[in-house]
């Protein structure tokens, strides 16, 4: 009786230590997965967390189709240091904000001189963009969607 | 209006089940050896702190949570490790640790439900940034302070009788996540300047001084911690999370430089100048000298010759002596764990720090926002920080200090952080995958 319950106890532990293992080598596992899942996601970063994709344009200004990759706040105006760079006389230097906050997307009027359309009715405050929404800036259109 | 999946967390629940049997071996092995037999009643503490576990699943299941499955296990796996050890070391203090895990379930949850994208904590940085002065400073006070073991780092509520308190609370421990938020939201806003200052001496960048005054802050705050506080694991911590953040937030190697030599600096001062800090010193570089050995450092050479007993695969759970070292369950429990499971043990346990620090580094890498990238990569290195300063405490590479082993040393203050910490994580990576859908 006493040895085999000296046995026992000695099983168990090695069991324990077993266990340890085995619950390591699953996480490992799962570890393994989200980085793949992370291959897969810095892909996602190039492309940007959403798109805004011209569907309108004038000669001189960007190409209908072309993708322009949004970032959680990204600057949308006719100068160069813009995230989303608009070129249209119509267009302020500083023209609009596109950020990601609280769930959404948001389009931002950022006091240009000509305005900002929503599905074409202008912007005054902070209002929400679905994807599929037309934001239009001087002569150019563009649409949300979703990344690649 | 939330639709229920009750398996979308399957790969969440799948790693709960290797918790459940680890904790229900570890518990077994445990209590046997103990008491020579084996009830099965006996096991309704580890169930207690399954069924909490399993609790806090059905809770992310049901609000529709969708950030990572790995962090959890991981925590609630350490915790039910941290359970089987007080059971080894101190079954006395076991219930009063199971309260504990029930306020730090319901602050996990608590923090899980912060409003939307988090943007409440980088919103009020000051008020969380005088918060944490207020509670680092809290166990200065006269009538609520408490110091214990040499360090005045307690908080209690005044009991009946002078010098006893009705509860008692570690306030470091909640600061840490309070600094780590403001330290974010700040190098967030001040990023720029910082990384690219309009000066530069050499190579050396000198960005404005209104700039650096919050560096120089933190660093006399450290000092001060370091002083009157009399604890040196706060300091240590406390300056190094905020010098990698500075690191990862502006990429200047020479912050940290100009970090390290004012922490060596006023390290060198503080050995010369307190008495206290000397001491810690001397027991590391010398424990078995003969004045030290029984006295200052009995309970660092316990713990070393604990280390020597394991061997491969330790004396097995139970069957070692690692009750030899004072308060072996709250500053030792790396040591008794790999007494008892040996050097196999010791390897898997900082094997899951390894995983759940990975884990939240790639959270704060795939993070939309600088705020919640730094955020994450801070808490993430609250727990690599702490888990390499006590283990190198407890093995003699660094002057041990009284900062505690994340999840697994016994603790109730530490616990309840520890989740709210895991918790935030989760929430920057539900975040994450909302964003991108």
């Amino acid at each position: 009786m006493e040895i085999t319950f000296a046995v026992i106890l000695w099983a168990v532990r090695i069991v324990f230590l077993l266990l340890l293992y085995l619950f390591l080598i699953r996480s490992f596992r799962a570890l393994q997965r989200a980085l793949a899942d992370e291959r897969i996601a810095v892909t996602a970063r190039q492309t940007g967390l959403a798109a805004l994709v011209v569907t309108r344009s004038h000669a001189g200004g960007p190409r209908v189709g072309e993708r322009m990759p949004l970032r959680a706040v990204s600057s949308v105006g006719r100068d160069g240091g813009n995230d989303v760079v608009l070129n249209d006389e119509a267009a302020s230097a500083k023209h609009a904000i596109v950020s990601f906050a609280d769930g959404d997307w948001w389009l931002e009027d950022a006091g240009s001189t000509n305005g900002t359309l929503l599905n074409g009715s202008r912007v005054w405050e902070r209002a929400r963009l679905h994807y599929g929404d037309e934001v239009a800036v001087g002569r150019i259109a563009l649409r949300l969607e979703r990344a690649q | 209006m939330i639709r229920v999946r009750p398996l979308a967390r399957l790969g969440e629940l799948r790693l709960l089940v290797w918790v459940a049997a680890l904790s229900l071996t570890g518990y077994v092995a445990v209590v046997a050896a103990a008491a020579g037999r084996f009830a099965w009643y006996e096991l309704l503490v580890p169930v207690m702190v399954l069924a909490i576990v399993g609790a806090l699943h059905v809770f992310l299941v049901s609000i529709g949570f969708r950030g990572d499955q790995l962090l959890m296990p991981i925590a609630v796996g350490l915790t039910a490790v941290g359970f089987v050890l007080v059971e080894r070391l101190a079954p006395g203090l076991l219930l009063q640790q199971l309260s504990w895990l029930v306020i730090a379930a319901g602050a996990f949850c608590v923090t899980i439900l912060i409003p939307r994208d988090l943007s409440v904590l980088a919103r009020y940085k000051y008020t969380w940034a005088l918060l944490g002065l207020l509670l680092l400073i809290s166990p200065l006070l006269p009538v609520i302070g408490r110091e214990v073991n040499g360090a005045r780092i307690w908080v209690g509520i005044p009991g009946a009788q002078p010098g006893t308190s009705l509860a008692q609370f570690e306030p470091w421990e909640l600061v840490k996540i309070a600094l780590v938020i403001f330290f974010a939201a700040y190098l967030d806003e001040y990023r720029e300047v910082l990384s690219s200052p309009p000066r530069r001496f050499g190579p050396i960048p000198v960005p404005p001084v209104p700039y650096l005054l919050p560096i120089a802050g933190m660093w006399l705050i450290a000092m001060l911690v370091m002083v009157f506080e009399k604890d040196l694991g706060a300091t240590l911590l406390f300056f190094g999370i905020f010098l990698a953040m500075l690191y990862l937030a502006t990429g200047e190697p020479f912050y940290v430089l100009i970090g390290l030599i004012l922490l060596l600096g006023g390290g060198f001062v503080a050995y010369h100048a307190f008495a206290h800090v000397a001491a810690r010193v001397d027991v590391w570089l010398a424990p078995f000298d003969s004045d030290l050995r029984f006295d200052q450092a009995y309970q660092l050479t316990q713990g070393l010759f604990s280390l020597a007993n394991a061997g491969i695969l330790g004396a097995g759970l139970g069957n070692g002596m690692p009750e030899r070292i004072p308060v072996v369950w709250s500053d030792f429990v790396f040591d008794a764990f790999t007494e008892e499971v040996g050097f196999a043990g010791a390897l898997a346990l900082l094997a899951f720090y390894l995983v759940f620090v990975y884990r939240g580094m790639l959270i704060a890498l795939r993070a939309p926002t600088t705020f919640l990238q730094l955020l994450a990569a801070g808490l993430s290195f609250i727990v690599a920080f702490q888990t390499l300063v006590i283990v190198a405490g407890n093995a003699k590479l660094i002057p041990l200090t009284g900062i505690t082993l994340p999840f697994v040393a016994y603790g109730g203050s530490s616990l309840v952080t520890n989740f709210m910490l895991a918790a935030l994580l989760l929430r920057v990576s539900d975040i994450t995958a909302r964003v991108r859908r």
